[in-house]
């Protein structure tokens, strides 16, 4: 990063959202000549500490005990302004409304209690060309108040479908007739009954309110027929149901594979690995649709982080 | 013979003789008044909280422990496997079995004295005993009348039906139930049927209000010496039980109004400040047997020596409500060959000044003595320097289930504390009452 860049109080979401819809339309009259580059700058805030009302209606929302330490998920919609923000700068190359979230990669490196008053810096990197169009990578670090301790970091990667940016390689398109990888779901050991209003209510705990999320009309106007369960619901929800023994240190890995329309019914196989003494070392999870059979997202969560 | 599980070596039943079960330590929440710091945790939240404290304190991660018990009084029918559901959500291994159980606010008690029983008996090796009650998310059920239409609606198979039967709805139906501490069978309240007993007793306003500022003075110097360290993990931002007045007066309690009993004139006695207030929390005590502690390097505080129920018939008026300790208690010391003067500490609960101070006026009995003790004469005088000597639930609060695994707690680590009396091991009695004329007591023993 060549120059930081603070911000004095924590970005509105829903004020980012006003503005990413109005840098859109703006690009869409003036045509600007695409960027492809990245802005230079991290932005940080700093003071940022919890809502504990929000943090409860949180974790009850993911059927887990309403703890002090912050789950994954939570610290995750915490930061979301942050990087949002970043996504929103003049000079990002990427129109933020309509982005699809691909993966999302996540290292615990210290427990994070709602009291802690925390410092959340985002920056954004890998701009890369993506047979469907463009990714980048955000990355969200929280630091406790001095900004000396790195105790969470996520890396999220998301798509610009269908926006090619000029001088970007673009990995070689599936040959034509190459079948799709073939996916034969596992045994399920759970199953998720998400009723039309599971968008609402993560938006409600996460601060969340990206229209495709919300009804059948919002996600309509952003060209999905359905409204979409939020990634970070399904990977929140499946991390914290699969807990981590070790929870001072540990990390985890989602990736998305196709969207969930609600209301929906998903199918979830979760697997353990143990050491000989019987220790957990990580489990790993699938999630797919219970009528189609069709992969929604994969990942893993395992004991340890890698080195900061 | 290998065995399965290290857990399920417990021994054999042709060789087991009775083995000591004891108190390796304890964890609780502070304890908030209700409507505070934990209006919006639930039951579940505030006993995994508990454990979490608990599993932190001893490295039970991933542990298998041989059975959790606990309970909740006010309890969601949602919750019906409340203990199990916090042991899974907790960091303890899946493998350890959980159940709930309830006998009002001696719940914790018998959650200690039940799986001590099992331990000495070789069945488990290690437990859990805990409780855990919120007054503020309590649940409210809809009314009895609308219960059964509701059911009815489910069984109805027409539409015709259906609309028939909601046509039963009528106003009165859609007021809620609350959950209240009156006793079913008198419909007087707890503090009632108490400011009965403390009127029979003779019990004066003065002494209530001392016996009230003795515990949360002495609960207050117990914080300040770190004693509650290790045996309270800060939840929700509270470090301390928000009940505790550490600048509580006489001046101050005598001030206050009479709230129970006011039909009772001048003996009415009982304010806000001598009744435990209605209040949340969760407690948590780890149970071993000797070899399971020693295996795990983990301390061993005190032995759970015995353990003793009783009831009494309050519902004509024999005895109060909440006297059944008084009758518990010399069967259990007489059992173990004790006195009151023998006991070193003693943990009376204070559901209200009063029911401690009418326990020990009729121990001072001698009609009380003879005639309901079968007795010589009076049972005996409490050496008030050794009763609730870093407060009680006056200055506590009392979550109901909750309340039994901090006494324990407590008091086995004050048993540790001071060890050997006169070349024996101290020795402390736990009393606690309960609604429905219940009560059970316990007695630990220094290691």
């Amino acid at each position: 990063m060549t120059a930081d860049h603070v911000l004095t109080e924590m970005p509105s979401l829903s004020k980012l959202y006003v503005n990413a819809a109005a840098t859109a339309a703006r690009a869409r009259i003036k045509r600007v000549e695409p960027v492809v580059a990245l802005p230079p700058r991290a932005l940080e805030v700093r003071g940022v500490t919890a809502d504990l009302a929000r943090l409860t209606q949180f974790q009850h929302l993911m059927g887990k005990p309403a703890r002090d330490v912050l789950p994954s998920g939570y610290i995750h919609a915490l930061a979301f302004p942050v990087a949002m923000s970043v996504m929103v700068q003049e000079d990002f190359p990427l129109p933020l409304l309509g982005m699809i979230h691909l993966r999302n990669q996540v290292d615990h490196y210290a427990p994070v209690l709602f009291t802690d008053v925390l410092t959340i810096r985002s920056w954004a990197r890998d701009l890369a060309g993506h047979r469907a169009g463009t990714q980048v990578q955000l990355v969200v670090e929280v630091r406790n108040s001095e900004g000396t301790e790195l105790l969470w970091r996520g890396v999220s990667t998301y798509l610009a479908k269908g926006i090619y940016l000029p001088g970007l390689d673009k990995p070689a398109a599936r040959p034509a007739g190459a079948p799709r990888e073939t996916f034969s779901p596992p045994r399920p050991t759970a199953q998720w009954k998400l009723g039309v209003d599971t968008g609402r209510a993560y938006a409600a705990v996460s601060g969340d309110f990206n229209p495709i999320h919300l009804s059948v009309l919002s996600a309509k106007a952003l060209g999905r027929r359905r409204s979409i369960a939020h990634g970070m619901y399904a990977a929140s929800r499946v991390v914290s149901d699969i807990g981590s023994p070790k929870p001072d240190a540990f990390s985890w890995d989602i990736t998305f594979e196709s969207p969930v329309f609600l209301p929906a019914t998903v199918s979830l196989h979760i697997a353990d690995t143990r050491a000989d003494d019987g220790g957990w070392l990580g489990s790993e999870f699938t999630a797919w649709n219970a009528r189609s059979a069709r992969l929604h997202f994969r990942g893993s969560v395992a004991a340890g982080t890698k080195q900061a | 013979m290998s065995s399965p599980t290290a857990e399920n070596t417990a021994r054999p039943a042709a060789n087991r003789g009775i083995r000591k079960a004891v108190i390796v330590g304890g964890n609780r929440i502070p304890f908030a008044r209700s409507g505070g710091a934990y209006a919006h945790a639930s039951n579940q939240d505030m006993l995994t909280a508990a454990l979490d404290g608990l599993v932190a304190r001893f490295g039970l991660q991933d542990e298998a422990i041989g059975e959790v018990a606990a309970g909740a009084v006010l309890k969601h029918s949602r919750d019906f496997n409340l203990t199990r559901e916090a042991v899974l959500g907790s960091a303890l291994s899946a493998t350890t079995p959980a159940y709930d159980l309830q006998q009002a606010c001696a719940t914790g008690m018998e959650a200690v004295i039940g799986l001590s029983n099992k331990i000495k008996l070789g069945q488990i090796n290690s437990a859990i005993a805990g409780g855990v009650d919120s007054a503020s998310d309590a649940p409210i059920a809809v009314s009895e009348g609308l219960r059964t239409i509701l059911l009815d609606l489910n069984r109805a198979k027409s539409l015709t039906d259906k609309v028939k039967i909601l046509g039963r709805i009528r106003p009165k139906d859609l007021s809620p139930d609350a959950p209240s501490t009156g006793e079913p069978r008198t419909g007087l309240s707890m503090g009632e049927h108490q400011a009965l007993t403390t009127a029979q007793w003779k019990i004066s306003r003065e002494a209530q209000d001392e016996l009230a500022l003795a515990s949360h003075k002495n609960m207050a110097a117990a914080y300040d010496r770190h004693f509650f360290d290790d045996l309270v993990t800060p939840y929700r931002g509270l470090t301390r039980d928000s009940n505790l007045r550490a600048d509580s007066t006489l001046e101050k309690l005598a001030k206050l109004k009479p709230v129970f009993g006011k039909n009772l004139g001048d003996a009415a006695t009982m304010t806000a400040g001598n009744s435990t207030p209605l209040t949340d929390g969760a407690s948590a005590v780890l149970l071993a047997s000797e070899d399971w502690a020693q295996a795990h390097d983990l301390p061993m505080l005190a032995n759970v020596v015995d353990g003793e129920a009783g009831a009494v018939d309050f519902v004509h008026g024999k005895d109060g409500l909440l006297m059944a300790p008084a009758f518990a208690v010399p069967r259990l010391l007489a059992r173990n060959g004790l006195t009151l003067a023998d006991l070193d500490y003693l943990e009376i609960h204070e559901a209200f000044a009063g029911t401690v101070l009418s326990t020990l006026a009729a121990w001072e009995d001698e009609e009380f003595g003879k005639t309901r003790l079968g007795l010589d004469g009076a049972f005996g005088t409490v050496d008030r320097s050794r009763l609730n000597v870093n407060g009680s639930s006056l200055a506590a609060g009392h979550p109901f289930a909750a309340t039994g695994g901090r006494l324990v707690a407590t008091l086995a680590k004050m048993l540790s504390e001071r060890g050997q009396v006169d070349g024996r091991p101290a020795r402390g009695l736990i009393s606690v009452c309960a609604a429905g004329g219940q009560g059970v007591v316990a007695l630990l023993e220094a290691r």
